[in-house]
């Protein structure tokens, strides 16, 4: 275990190394450090997901299903059923939002582990913000660049026109639930969109 | 687009937020370096021996929790949340207290060291928020863009939540001892055990099966197909210091902004105290307070989570220098990640009600080893 630490930290701290320039080298090795962490998330939730999407689909339609249940009971101005149906959808939102929320810990692993090592390299380094007299302690750099690198990734898999069902997950599947930057559920969106 | 629009915004504006609270980040960085210099050095029982090989936090001498049991803990954790779901939260802090010793071991320092042992209970208190909360934040923020937004209802929550989620790492970090943390948490768990409980329990099922029964026959009733349901929104009417008035689906709902603040402020305070993330507890209130339906009331909750969360989280981190052992809470979200994905396929064997039967013995059986150790010094 000793070695593979070892090994891991002479690979990332390489990219510290490439300018000779403090700073530009802590930018630069952080902007790696987030897109290693980025794609190994994105891969295990990838690999979870291909355990869990039935199950998944599942308790999401069941919410769907006595939603929609129960906003025709409100049209309808039936408001024992439009109780009983929200209480239900309730209890199976709770179900499916405790399950996204697991799985999410999926994406999320590789963000503590890429903290922990620049924790122990980088405890004490301040990045001057200029004209405020304050600094950037280096969970700060990571969340700005991991942020960054999020929504250029999805860019670029857009202007590349990725974002077919084959390059990407379908809008309405389990990955896009458990990696909420992304974009929302058709199913839902037309709740949300259509005004 | 609205709600995209405003999701963009929150987001940016949680990016600010955090930014400007990392920045204080550094300064805080040696509190424990400084909380371990005023502890006694010794090789006894609330002493630091400096030779001892480093520990949780790089304290030396102290728990080494093992990798690869985080690992373990986080699975049952993670099978937890995709069986029964909340409970989760409370089993991370059980594993965080009991488990890896990271309670016991605070406790030695009760009189030797009490800054030390406040610090390693924030400690205990963030990492359990981190846990559970970074992965609720991560649905609900799915949920909120999800969801219709009720502005002034999540206005007021998340004002009420701000509060909350900022005043209790504010007032309690470092000043709340292990002894007394471990016996909130008991009473908590105790009050999650009883409504489990009541979950359980003939009233609870006959409720259940009632509320079903009354949904089927509505769906019988209804014209398959009966106009687009999804095409009226939430409509706020007028706005008051008292009451606020708004439609949705052409019905009439309306209610005082007084207690979604007053709410938001005390699940957000309880979260914060407690380390959790608090979207379990809005849910049933929002649902008791509007009356609202499903998806508006999730959209809204979101919201407060989010806020709540990141406010909390960034307050313990940053205004008040808690630190956190990044590996082994990277190490308990793999075994998350697993449990969430053995959970769904072992809830199919077992009934839903033995889950949550055995869940209430658990819950009775730490609620009352907590108030007890907390309250009473008696281990049981």
């Amino acid at each position: 275990m000793e070695t593979l630490t070892l090994l891991i930290d002479q690979f990332l701290i390489k990219f510290y190394r490439l300018t000779g320039q403090t700073g530009v080298d802590f930018v630069i090795g952080t902007l790696v450090l987030a897109t290693i962490a980025l794609l190994v998330g994105k891969a295990s939730v990838f690999v979870a997901l291909q355990f869990t999407r039935k199950q998944f689909q599942k308790k999401a339609a069941e919410a769907e299903k006595y939603h929609l249940l129960s906003l025709e009971a409100l049209q309808e101005g039936d408001q024992e059923a439009y109780n009983a149906a929200n209480k239900l959808a309730n209890e199976a939102f709770g179900h499916s939002f405790f399950q996204q929320a697991a799985l999410s810990a999926a994406f999320l692993w590789p963000v503590c582990f890429a903290l922990a090592w620049m924790q122990h390299r980088f405890l004490d380094v301040a990045i001057p913000v200029p004209g405020t007299g304050l600094s950037l302690g280096f969970i700060g750099v990571f969340i700005i660049l991991y942020v960054i690198v999020y929504f250029l990734g999805k860019r670029i898999v857009r202007l590349r026109g990725l974002s077919s069902k084959e390059a990407a997950p379908a809008l309405d599947s389990p990955q896009n639930l458990a990696e909420p930057l992304l974009v929302a559920p058709p199913s839902l969106t037309h709740l949300s969109d259509k005004k | 687009m609205r709600n995209r629009t405003w999701c963009t915004i929150f987001v940016l504006a949680a990016l600010v937020a955090v930014s400007t609270l990392v920045l204080t980040g550094v300064a805080d960085a040696g509190k424990l370096e400084d909380a371990i210099a005023q502890t006694p050095q010794g090789t006894e029982k609330g002493m630091i021996n400096p030779d001892a090989p480093k520990g949780f936090m790089g304290i030396p001498g102290g728990p080494s929790p093992f990798w690869f049991y985080g690992i373990l803990w986080g699975i049952w954790v993670g099978w937890i949340f995709s069986t029964v779901g909340a409970f989760g939260g409370i089993m991370a802090g059980v594993g965080h207290i009991s488990v890896f010793g990271l309670g016991d071991y605070a406790a030695t320092f009760r009189k030797t060291s009490p800054s030390l042992n406040a610090l390693l209970t924030d400690s205990i208190r963030t990492s359990n928020q981190y846990l559970v909360g970074l992965s609720a934040l991560m649905s609900s923020i799915t949920y909120y863009r999800m969801g219709r937004l009720v502005l002034p209802l999540g206005a007021a929550l998340a004002l009420g939540g701000i509060a909350g989620a900022y005043l209790i790492p504010v007032l309690t970090a470092g000043k709340i001892s292990l002894k007394a943390y471990v016996g909130y948490f008991g009473i908590i768990v105790l009050i999650i055990g009883c409504f489990l409980f009541y979950d359980t329990t003939p009233a609870g099922q006959e409720k259940k099966k009632k509320a079903k029964a009354a949904a089927n026959a509505f769906q019988e009733a209804v014209k398959k197909g009966s106009g687009d349901v999804a095409a009226q929104g939430v409509r706020v009417k007028s706005w008051g210091l008292t009451k606020i008035e708004f439609s949705f689906f052409g019905v009439e709902f309306s209610f005082n902004p007084i207690w979604p603040l007053v709410g938001g402020f005390v699940i957000a305070a309880i979260s914060a105290f407690i380390g959790v993330g608090g979207g379990f507890l809005y849910v049933p209130f929002l649902t008791s307070v509007t009356s609202l339906p499903m998806y508006v009331v999730a959209g809204t909750s979101a919201l407060a989570v989010f806020i709540s969360m990141i406010t909390s989280i960034f307050t313990f981190m940053f205004v008040k220098g808690t630190p956190i052992d990044f590996l082994f809470v990277g190490a308990e979200l793999i075994g998350i990640a697993i449990g969430s994905v053995v959970g769904p396929y072992t809830s199919k064997y077992i009934p839903d009600i033995w889950l949550k039967r055995l869940f209430v013995i658990l819950a009775l059986y730490v609620g009352l080893k907590y108030t007890l150790r907390g309250f009473f010094g008696i281990n049981i």
